[in-house]
């Protein structure tokens, strides 16, 4: 009997805390601490904002805003984050920010998952001196921006320019691919290897993409992407020139093919041949300088600026001019369903400007967005970053939009079959214009 | 009282086993996405997916490639080196049966991840993959055989390690068929061959084609193994159907399309079950 009258008393003491509870936690929710939760999938990235964090709180806490961040390190190849990432946000479970590669914004943002940040960015007086480049790749094909671009970066030949000069092997800038074909075929001729890397094939993932295909196929005139009409041309003389162009360096011997079939192609080439010198060429963006090759990076290569040097890409069509391309950068999304945009808005512009941007390019190496960070120091002290934001100016703008990565999956299979010698480059393109119209579905496809 | 009791589990199986399949039947009729403009409005498309996946070459492809793998790893080779193993173990004279007997367990006890990461060790490309250490030591050049011999290479790997499963269920099967049978066999005049092609193998024919339906049906959903060691290629070499699904219902984002295909796949598990069933009047 005692213990029934136990219970019911209990469990109202309960009920009656829980309430209490949840009256001071409504109470609390309005002016009470804010926390954001912020994905970095990069080791890198995720080292060299973790020590800015506190220093974000505190300029917070100075402004009276108590707002604190949950770094969250989720170290992850691009094709897997963004696998694990799309199921996130659609199962409504994904982090406030997450830093992601331009690329990836497209898709996202055309699902809904990411905040317009328009009003935002409008607001915020940095964003009128963004280069207009790197404003143009971040602005979505419904002319909203649903991200900030925090970084920037332009696609290069790099080469080994010791290796080069060793072998008595012309340096100055290539101004076609028929002349640059001919200087890899004489270092190929001498070492009985490959001289070339540029990412092709599924194992590189969406890499043969952003870094391999599309910096060819723009620097040609054939429209790839129709902004305006939000639609793509999935058959050009661009196109076929660039397919052409891969099974050349295939046919000849000047790519390494075994390698680029591997799973993680980038380690064999990028990691262990070019920082060896056997490997003297590859298309990189400016990231390469200190993530890559730098003095903390995967592969060190030690004095680097003095051993490897950029090439523009050279003219592929003919009429054509070497160029540079911006490769675009990491940029910081905010979460759509985030409970606290105006916080999540906060960091990332925090974390987009001054000291902290600086520090950040510098830990990556990359290209600032815009023109206020190139007298801070560590970044000021950055020659070839400096260098590259120098070239963003006049640099060509890869075209990008939606359904960008079903087009990147057709280029990937296409660039497989030549690597496989099942393709030539006419087969490659007209297997490509297939597979893509097929994975884009007509609405995206010009007739 | 029957509702009662079978009320849990019905009500789990209906959740749980249902409810999804019921959904992603649905998702086939639609072109919904995960990433995208079209991801926000997802229309009923009938059976365009269907249509598509059947005049795609890639998809055609994936299902030879499915059946390739299924008949050369479980119906071949599991099957027959898991019954030799079991009849092995069946043999007085056979010492060290604990060993033999661990040393073919040890692939099913091992998780996948460790399966593939070591696998992938093996037959690495380099100077210092295990495989081309061996051919090494005869003189041999260093080999590829994940890029010169994708299919075979992942029939071994699948191979090695399904035969423990095979092995358990025909020892246990063994066990059932009565030694004066295989005497009597044998005192008129019948040797090994024989004595199993006529006495033990009619005698073991339902096990036999349980687990041959079981094989089937856990070899078609073989992903992890596969996709940790080639993720489907090169090109397209390795591309069973459930890597076929999980790259174009995940990586693609084309939810859709994944579940026409899962639903196509699971169409043709059925009619293989069915066979499979009805061959060995297996009562399931």
């Amino acid at each position: 009997m005692q213990r029934n009258r136990v219970f019911p008393a209990v469990t109202a003491a309960a009920l009656a805390v829980g309430m209490l509870a949840a009256c001071s936690d409504s109470d609390d929710g309005t002016s009470g601490p804010v926390t954001i939760k912020l994905l970095e999938y990069q080791q890198a990235r995720a080292d060299v904002v973790e020590k800015l964090i506190p220093r974000f709180e505190s300029a917070m806490a100075e402004q009276g805003k108590d707002i604190q961040v949950e770094l969250v390190t989720d170290p992850l190849t691009d094709d897997q984050f963004r696998t694990k990432i799309t199921q996130q946000f659609h199962s409504g479970t994904a982090p406030d920010v997450v830093d992601m590669g331009g690329s990836h914004v497209t898709g996202f943002a055309g699902a809904g998952y990411l905040l317009q940040l328009d009003e935002y960015l409008n607001e915020w007086p940095t964003w009128e001196k963004y280069y207009s480049a790197v404003k143009q790749k971040a602005e979505q094909v419904d002319g909203h921006y649903y991200s900030l671009p925090h970084e920037a970066s332009v696609q290069s030949l790099f080469y080994r320019k010791d290796v080069l000069e060793e072998m008595g092997i012309d340096t100055s800038q290539p101004q076609t691919w028929d002349e640059l074909i001919g200087r890899l075929k004489k270092v190929t001729a001498e070492t009985g290897k490959p001289s070339i890397v540029i990412p092709a094939g599924t194992a590189w993932g969406a890499g043969t993409w952003s870094e391999g295909f599309l910096p060819i196929v723009a620097g040609t005139d054939s429209t790839f992407y129709d902004r305006e009409a939000g639609k793509w041309t999935l058959e050009s003389d661009g196109l076929s020139a660039t397919f052409d162009l891969y099974a050349e360096l295939t046919k000849a011997g000047l790519l390494p093919t075994q390698a680029l079939l591997n799973p993680n192609p980038w380690e064999p080439t990028k990691y262990k041949q070019f920082p060896e010198g056997t490997l003297p060429v590859a298309a990189q963006g400016t990231w390469g300088w200190r993530y890559d090759w730098g003095p903390n990076g995967a592969a060190p290569i030690k004095n680097v600026k003095d051993k490897v040097a950029t090439w523009n890409y050279p003219a592929l069509t003919p009429g054509g001019e070497p160029y540079s391309i911006s490769g675009g950068g990491y940029n910081y999304g905010v979460n759509a369903e985030t409970e606290n945009p105006d916080a999540a808005v906060e960091l990332v512009k925090w974390l987009s400007s001054d000291k902290a941007a600086a520090e950040q390019l510098t830990a990556i190496g990359a290209a600032a967005p815009h023109p206020g960070i190139s007298d801070v120091e560590p970044y000021k002290s950055q020659p070839t970053l400096l260098d590259a934001e120098a070239k963003l100016e006049d640099s060509i703008v890869a075209p990008e939009g939606d359904g960008n990565t079903r087009v990147s999956q057709a280029v990937q299979s296409a660039t497989e079959s030549i690597l496989l010698g099942k393709a030539d480059g006419a087969e490659a393109a007209s297997a490509f214009a297939q597979d893509a119209a097929e994975l884009l579905g007509e609405n995206l496809v010009a007739k | 009282m029957l509702p009662l009791l079978l009320g849990p589990s019905v009500l789990l199986i209906a959740v749980f086993v249902i409810a999804p399949a019921v959904y992603g039947i649905y998702l086939g009729f639609t072109n919904t996405q995960l990433t995208g403009f079209a991801a926000r409005d997802p229309d009923f498309v009938g059976l365009d997916n269907y249509q598509n996946l059947l005049t795609s070459d890639e998809f055609l492809g994936s299902l030879g490639h499915t059946a390739q793998f299924v008949f050369f790893s479980a119906i071949i080779g599991q099957t027959i080196l898991g019954m030799a193993a079991a009849l092995l173990l069946r043999k007085k004279w056979l010492r060290g049966k604990g060993l033999f007997g661990a040393a073919i367990l040890l692939p099913m006890v091992v998780p996948e991840v460790v399966a593939s990461l070591t696998w992938a060790s093996v037959l690495s490309p380099r100077d210092e993959g295990t495989f081309n250490r061996l051919i090494g030591l005869f003189g041999g050049a260093s080999a590829a055989p994940l890029q010169e011999a994708p299919m075979l290479s992942i029939i071994i790997v699948n191979i090695w390690r399904g035969i423990a499963l095979a092995m358990i269920m025909f020892q246990a099967a063994l066990e059932d068929v009565p030694d004066e049978l295989i005497e009597a066999a044998r005192v008129d005049g019948a040797g090994a061959m024989r004595v199993f092609r006529y006495v033990t193998l009619p005698l073991i024919r339902g096990p036999v084609f349980l687990y041959l339906l079981l094989t089937t049906i856990t070899t078609v959903g073989v992903f992890g193994l596969v996709y940790f060691l080639t993720q489907g290629g090169p090109g397209s070499a390795t591309q069973l159907t459930s890597i076929y699904i999980y790259q174009h219902a995940f990586q693609y984002s084309q939810i859709g399309l994944g579940s026409a295909a899962s639903v196509i796949l699971l169409a043709l598990l059925l009619v293989l079950g069915l066979t499979y069933v009805r061959l060995s009047k297996v009562e399931v």
